[in-house]
């Protein structure tokens, strides 16, 4: 691959998307607190969709929307970034949102039963 | 043409969506809409499934787009299959929770309905789409309402077994996101005929790592082995017919979602040992995990993951004989676990443990109930002439032409665990004295003709199992036919 497509910079994004990644996965995993794990199940979330919106992105690329100001500097600013990922993202965020709203009314179900939120005083259904 | 794939996506939903407001105007609408959505559906899936088996798929453009660009929904003989399937146990479920419970007034119903909608729309999306990003939507879509259906019952201890299923749906759904990701930075299409066409020039190593995203993703709605740790919990927690719903219609979806990027998408050389090894291990862990269950509802829910364990042994054999096996198999398995739901539900409806040493003595006052479970446990344990006899002889059939005896000796093996577990609780409901603590409760009469319908159905199959094979061959066909199925969507003008 061309060294320069592939920049520091690159890396940077990357490395930062997999690492929010990496602490959200703690946070699921490792926490004993049920809002820990939620929000770690979200911070995941966010990790991928860094890593997704840095997939679409394109070095010197301008925004994805065709406009009169993309064809004034038509001749100056040719590239534009890839905008699937862009809409990939926005899909997975209203999704994680969702999934965090159904989670957390789960959380207050789930202390209204037990009047705990720490998941090694709830386990009635461990197999 | 009476309408096109596309009304089965938009009708349900739009049906989900105006329940609230139609039950405004009056509230028995909220449980009278579902059914007849779910009877037009059913009606134009069946005319959609004949217009297909004779004249070849029907690819459908959304928004104008042509493919690769645009979404696009796939109707061919395996996907009509599959959505027909799961149409008609939709209206079965439908029919069956319509008075479920004398209790459940407005409110309830309401979300029950208009999960069950949403439920259903997901799983047909996810078996129509011809897109991959759009199959994570649908599977989203089918998760978040099938973490409702979870969380159903207040009183019950539902909200820790949704937790769990939500826990690892979550997860579940990053991996499939990364995978897709994966798949479209290097081909840059999210066009599952597209991408079919051009995976050969994608890096091998990546194409593993996307596959076992995919399939590790997948495996959690599929019920694979080390995956499945929300099934029993869920099943034991929801409501007796979303159980059969889970069953019958989520599992199927996961199922096919696998078996498409198996069979289509990717050209791995290991990807059907993989599926063998997966399948047989999920089989022999869930049956005997199955055989050790106290609750009635949790050795049902064990023994659905090892039926589709052994789904995907056949599916795995990479033969013709194998796929018709498999879907003669889901078949079966989707009416015959539906059966087994919905019955057991009414055998320990009253009882607040739901244990299996509960059910003694129930063919006395349930006499009906009692032979319609005995007949779904003989027919999924694979007893002639019951329907799942076909299928499990055609699982070996295929096995020994593909020359796994070893696979044949397993399966077997574990037919004999299974028949266990399941003359167990049948001889307890025949000969066994009833305990005076639990009170029998009467089926509904919706309940009684659902019972009955798919009992009928099992022997119907049982005896004269012609009248499915035809389309489970025509089915084999268009899953095993790649180029075909590559061609009618790039073709498009």
């Amino acid at each position: 691959m061309d060294s320069t497509l592939f920049s520091y910079l690159d890396y940077a994004v990357y490395g930062t998307a997999v690492l929010v990644m990496l602490i959200g996965f703690y946070g699921a995993m490792v926490k004993k607190s049920l809002l820990k794990i939620v929000i770690g199940l979200s911070v995941i979330d966010s990790g991928l969709n860094l890593l997704i919106v840095a997939i679409g992105y394109y070095k010197g690329g301008t925004a994805p929307i065709f406009s009169q100001g993309f064809i004034d500097n038509f001749k100056t600013v040719s590239k534009m970034t890839d905008p699937v990922p862009q809409a990939l993202v926005l899909t997975a965020i209203v999704i994680g949102f969702g999934v965090t709203a159904v989670a957390l009314a789960l959380v207050i179900r789930l202390y209204r039963h037990h009047g705990t939120l720490n998941i090694d005083e709830i386990k009635d259904l461990k197999w | 043409m009476v309408g096109t794939p596309v009304l089965f996506i938009a009708i349900p939903l739009m049906a989900a969506f105006l329940i609230p407001l139609l039950g405004m105007i009056w509230k028995e609408l909220v449980r009278i809409v579902p059914g007849l959505v779910l009877t037009y559906l059913l009606i134009l899936a069946i005319n959609l499934l004949n217009h297909v088996l004779v004249h070849g798929p029907i690819v459908e453009v959304i928004a104008g787009w042509v493919p690769p660009i645009g979404i696009n929904l796939v109707f061919n003989a395996f996907s009509g299959f599959l959505v027909t399937l799961m149409i008609f146990l939709g209206l079965l479920v439908w029919v069956y929770s319509y008075r479920f419970k004398r209790n459940v007034d407005y409110e309830p119903a309401l979300k029950y309905f208009l999960m069950l909608m949403m439920l259903i729309t997901g799983s047909v999306g996810i078996v129509l789409t011809g897109d991959i990003f759009n199959m994570f939507v649908f599977i989203e879509i089918t998760s978040i309402s099938a973490y409702g259906l979870t969380a159903f019952y207040k009183g019950r201890n539902s909200a820790e077994a949704s937790f769990k299923y939500v826990m690892m749906g979550s997860i579940a759904s990053t991996f499939l996101l990364l995978a897709i990701m994966i798949i479209y930075a290097q081909l840059g299409t999210l066009n599952m005929a597209d991408i079919a066409s051009k995976i050969h020039l994608m890096d091998p190593k990546l194409k593993i790592v996307s596959y076992i995203f995919f399939v590790v993703a997948l495996g959690i709605e599929a019920e694979i082995f080390p995956l499945n740790g929300w099934a029993p919990d869920a099943y034991a927690e929801a409501p007796g017919p979303v159980g059969a719903a889970f069953a019958g219609i989520v599992v199927k979806a996961a199922v096919y979602a696998i078996i498409r990027y198996t069979y289509t998408i990717f050209d791995l050389s290991g990807s059907f040992s993989f599926l063998i090894l997966i399948g047989m291990i999920t089989l022999i862990i869930a049956e005997t995990a199955a055989i050790r269950q106290e609750k009635l509802k949790r050795m049902l829910a064990y023994s659905s993951i090892g039926q589709m364990g052994l789904v995907l042994v056949a599916f795995g054999f990479g033969t013709k004989e194998g796929v018709f096996a498999a879907l003669f198999l889901m078949l079966n398995h989707a009416i015959i676990k539906s059966l087994l739901f919905f019955s057991g539900s009414y055998l320990t409806y009253n009882s607040t443990e739901k244990k299996i040493s509960e059910v003694n003595g129930m063919s006395k006052y349930l006499p009906i109930t009692s032979l319609l479970f005995a007949l779904g446990a003989f027919a999924i344990v694979g007893l002639p002439p019951f329907a799942g006899f076909w299928s499990k002889l055609a699982v070996l059939t295929a096995a020994a032409d593909s020359n796994m005896i070893l696979i044949m000796v397993l399966v077997l093996m574990v037919s004999v665990v299974e028949l266990v577990y399941y003359l167990r609780v049948v001889n307890r409901v025949y000969f066994f004295k009833k305990e005076a603590a639990v009170k029998p409760q009467k089926p509904t009469f919706n309940g009684l003709i659902v019972m009955l319908v798919l009992g009928a159905i099992i022997l119907l199959i049982g005896f004269y199992p012609d009248a499915v094979t035809g389309m489970l061959h025509k089915a084999t066909n268009s899953l095993m036919d790649k180029g075909q199925y590559i061609q009618n969507v790039l073709s498009l003008k």
